[in-house]
């Protein structure tokens, strides 16, 4: 096995890791955390089936269309639950509903479901993007630290986890078309980095499920 | 085979920039929607603060006037009892000291008259705690027989004008305006050096409207939210769920206004 296949390998122990810890808490875990379970759970399944695809030498990629319409839904669902009062709920299921359906053009039209949706996967890094770092004024906010102070720890751990990622994803997936043309190994040199920045977010998410109130 | 050089500045960076530009209106447009949220959430706070502080304010008054009922039926039934007692017994030992020996009946005579001025100061301080017209016969009476004493001193002349039927109130609201008449009575003849005292109750459905008006000075400048007697209004007003308006006539004098909502 090769260098960079251990790196990819290793990125899924910390996938595995938080799933497990959020299936084996999830019932004695806050709202917000519940919701971000199941996008946990969504991308634990996702990830592994994919992996299995991947030892038999299959094209996963159908599995990455679904993901990134399913993650972003269950990303709708935790931000709409955390912002829930201070954004109106219509704005954030109107975002959602617009990327599925965007998301549904691209696959069927634009990047088939064999194919690298990275149009749609970028669109999606960019809405991730604005709600964590519009995450990080609302954390700021007294009113919020009053109203859900026990909770907000944890919160800006998995929200700096979606954050690096997804800022990350923004460069290699939008890089990523035009570094394929140039050259394979610096292709395999972005992946790496994006397992990279995968296992960072998933390190994330454990440690906000690990640092959440307790009381 | 193509290099990197080759990436030109507006093919590589210009959508980048994009999307660094339409991530920042993102945020602003979020942050914008945020803060005027943000009052509304202040301001539903700020509310449930209050109505908080207006149902301990209420808790309050409502549990210090059971607490100076139960003081009052205490004096007079119990303490009262017992001096009446005293004094049956003191004539009784003063009659007999008249047949026997007589220089008993002085002394007797003084003991006596101490446990009548006693008894008096009882049935006085247990009627200011509790007036016990309020609770037999209402408001009305009550307001009637305070008004019937003060005029009979003949330093100032009250006039009620009462109406409304007053039957079926809440004890705490009969005894919640009683209170507060008595509060603004009490800074008239206190402050205000007035020959007069106007007090009519309205009742418009489930509205009762209080009007308070005296001849006197009126409040002075910047002294409409001063004063222990002007708060106790204030929070009495405020406990029973009502609005207080008060303020100088242009006439002269201090008049105020008090509207409860009755409930149904």
């Amino acid at each position: 096995m090769s260098f960079s296949e251990t790196i990819i390998l290793l990125s899924h122990v910390p996938v595995l890791l938080t799933v497990v810890y959020a299936a084996l808490h999830y019932s004695k875990l806050p709202r917000e955390l519940k919701v971000f379970s199941w996008f946990i759970f969504l991308s634990g399944v996702i990830q592994f089936t994919s992996l299995a695809f991947w030892f038999v030498s299959k094209n996963n990629m159908p599995l990455l269309h679904i993901y990134v319409a399913a993650g972003f839904l269950c990303l709708a669902w935790f931000y709409n639950t955390l912002l829930n009062g201070f954004i109106d709920a219509r704005i954030i299921w109107s975002i959602a509903i617009l990327f599925l359906l965007f998301t549904t053009i691209n696959s069927l039209f634009i990047q088939p479901v064999h194919t690298f949706n990275s149009i749609a996967l970028t669109v999606e890094a960019i809405l991730i993007v604005i709600l964590a770092l519009f995450t990080y004024r609302f954390f700021l906010s007294d009113i919020v630290k009053e109203t859900s102070g026990r909770n907000i720890s944890s919160l800006n751990w998995i929200n700096s986890g979606l954050f690096i990622y997804y800022s990350s994803s923004i460069l290699i997936f939008y890089f990523g078309a035009v570094i394929t043309a140039f050259s394979r190994s610096l292709n395999l040199y972005t992946w790496i980095f994006h397992s990279f920045f995968s296992i960072v977010m998933y390190t994330c998410f454990f440690i906000g499920l690990w640092k959440r109130s307790k009381t | 085979m193509e290099t990197i050089k080759d990436l030109s500045f507006l093919n590589a960076l210009l959508p980048l920039a994009v999307i660094v530009f339409i991530i920042g209106i993102g945020v602003v447009f979020l942050n914008l929607h945020f803060q005027k949220n943000l009052s509304v959430q202040k301001l539903r706070q700020e509310a449930l603060k209050s109505s908080y502080q207006q149902d301990l304010l209420r808790s309050n008054i409502h549990a210090q006037e059971e607490e100076r009922k139960r003081i009052a039926q205490d004096l007079h039934d119990e303490l009262g009892a017992v001096m009446s007692i005293m004094r049956m017994h003191l004539m009784v030992l003063e009659q007999q000291s008249a047949d026997g020996t007589k220089q008993l009946q002085a002394p007797l005579q003084y003991v006596r008259q101490l446990s009548e001025t006693a008894l008096a100061s009882v049935r006085s301080i247990s009627h200011r705690l509790m007036p016990p017209q309020l609770e037999s016969f209402g408001l009305k009476a009550a307001l009637e027989s305070v008004t019937e004493q003060i005029n009979r001193a003949g330093e100032i002349k009250i006039e009620l004008g009462c109406e409304a039927p007053m039957d079926g109130l809440h004890w705490l609201v009969n005894l919640g305006l009683f209170r507060i008449i008595m509060e603004m009575i009490n800074n008239t003849l206190k402050h205000a050096g007035a020959r007069s005292i106007r007090v009519d109750l309205f009742r418009h459905g489930q509205e009762l409207v209080c009007y308070y008006t005296d001849d006197g000075r009126g409040l002075s400048d910047g002294n409409t939210s001063k004063g222990l007697g002007l708060k106790s209004i204030e929070g009495r007003v405020n406990s029973l769920g009502g609005k207080l308006e008060m303020g100088n006539q242009e006439s002269g004098g201090y008049y105020a206004i008090v509207r409860l909502t009755l409930p149904a």
